[in-house]
């Protein structure tokens, strides 16, 4: 299991140049869009093929480290890497994974 | 206004990177989430920069950037991809495969500004070497139009010098030279070929320069002696023409000391027989004398047009190669034309 996530604005905010705007944009839409995101990754281990877990794991990783979430990356990149071994054994991965999508999207509504 | 083309599947992303491009200023961010639009798009249009996420669905970074690069005139623009950091041999292909540079996720807007520029830089300037490229290219263009006008003038003048000791007319060299013209037209030469006939063929008499007043201006008959010096003038105007390195000269000289052979080789200089008379000159012989019948001059008045045909007609195997008196009866409505255009009385200009 891993740490809970905490948000590090400032370790973002320098990420993107001190930017506030680019900051709350990118957070919104984050929050909007977690709920499909979580979808994608259901569909992509139903779908059987794991070249579309592996791409979507990918994306969520790429989320992830947009909002410095060490942890969540490193649950993604476990299932972007293990994916080829057999969808069945990542359900329980990809349950993690959309857990921790909600909990990042949850702390950054908090603000 | 920098033209800046965002491919990545992922809304935030493209929302992200489209800010930050906004942010590097004069610049127009075109976003697609989906490649294949997106390569649609570049049939049309032209980027200065595309920025391409490396996993997408349908296509990827990889080949997008392939396709991209075998659009024709894309080759240059310009390519940052997006990858982890951890792909690193996504990167060495994407080297190999045209990607100029790469952005590593997550986004660093410093980094991103500094490479962005960087890549936007080297379009300012791929950019500003076409359009000095063309610009020069325009230039000399204009350049060459100018001395091809200068050639063509001085040409015309010289042609006029021998013309204005002589009783023929300016009227009577545009009207020969666009003859001439018609029957290069007529027996299929090439619009270059047509051309350079029509430049070239106001040079045949220029050796006329160099005939003495007594004779070139006398008005009765030439004593076989006289006639003898008068033929001379092809050659003369051969030798103030050869070995120009001007077309136009050498085409002229060509003109000048063949334009009074004749098909059955009872011509002058060289008595040269059919295809041994250089097309040109067989070509100008017929404006010539077809001209020189149907023109009044002070020592004959002017042949009506069907005596002057006939002439012609007779003369094919003979005087003329019938090839070129073919096309010349072939062309007569250009004819007609050309005989109005030019009058001898009032000359229009060059």
């Amino acid at each position: 299991m891993a740490a809970g996530f905490v948000l590090d604005k400032a370790s973002i905010l320098d990420r993107l140049g001190g930017d506030e705007e680019i900051f709350t944009m990118i957070v919104d839409m984050f929050v909007q869009d977690v709920d499909n995101s979580c979808d994608a990754l259901a569909a992509a281990l139903n779908s059987g093929d794991a070249t579309v877990l592996q791409r979507e794991a990918h994306t969520v990783k790429g989320l992830l480290a947009t909002f410095s979430d060490d942890a969540g990356v490193a649950e993604a990149s476990v299932v972007e890497q293990q994916a080829g071994q057999g969808l069945a054994s990542q359900a329980e991965a990809v349950a993690g994974l959309q857990r921790r999508l909600r909990e990042v999207a949850a702390v950054l509504s908090a603000g | 206004m920098h033209n800046v083309l965002i491919i990545d599947d992922s809304e935030i992303n493209l929302t992200l990177i489209k800010a930050l491009v906004v942010k590097l200023g004069d610049c127009s961010p075109t976003l697609f989430d989906n490649p294949l639009k997106a390569l649609e798009w570049c049939r049309s249009n032209v980027p200065d920069l595309v920025i391409v996420d490396y996993m997408m669905p349908d296509m990827d970074g990889l080949k997008f950037i392939s396709a991209f690069r075998a659009l024709h005139g894309r080759n240059e623009i310009p390519v940052l991809m997006i990858t982890a950091n951890d792909q690193k041999d996504v990167r060495y292909d994407a080297l190999l495969g045209g990607a100029n540079d790469f952005l590593t996720k997550p986004i660093d807007r410093v980094e991103f500004s500094a490479r962005a520029r960087n890549m936007l830089s080297l379009r300012t300037g791929q950019k500003f070497l076409a359009d000095r490229a063309e610009h020069l290219s325009a230039l000399v263009e204009e350049r060459t139009t100018e001395i091809r006008d200068r050639e063509k003038e001085l040409i015309f003048r010289i042609s006029r010098a021998a013309e204005f000791r002589d009783p023929e007319t300016g009227a009577h060299i545009q009207r020969m030279a666009h003859y001439s013209q018609v029957i290069a037209l007529g027996l299929g030469l090439s619009i270059a070929q047509q051309k350079l006939i029509l430049e070239a063929a106001p040079m045949h008499d220029v050796g006329k320069i160099g005939i003495p007043d007594y004779i070139l201006l006398k008005p009765g008959k030439l004593t076989h002696e006289e006639f003898e010096v008068m033929k001379g003038h092809a050659k003369i105007g051969h030798e103030l023409l050869k070995d120009s390195r001007s077309e136009i000269m050498k085409a002229g000289a060509e003109v000048a000391i063949s334009h009074h052979e004749k098909y059955d080789g009872t011509g002058y200089p060289h008595g040269l027989k059919g295809h041994q008379i250089p097309l040109f000159g067989r070509i100008v012989a017929v404006a010539d004398v077809f001209d020189a019948l149907t023109s009044e001059r002070p020592y004959k008045r002017a042949w009506d047009l069907d005596a002057a045909c006939k002439f012609l007609e007779d003369g094919r195997g003979k005087h003329f190669d019938p090839m070129c008196v073919e096309a010349f009866l072939a062309g007569w409505e250009h004819v007609l034309d050309i005989r109005q255009r030019f009058r001898d009385e009032e000359m229009p200009q060059i």
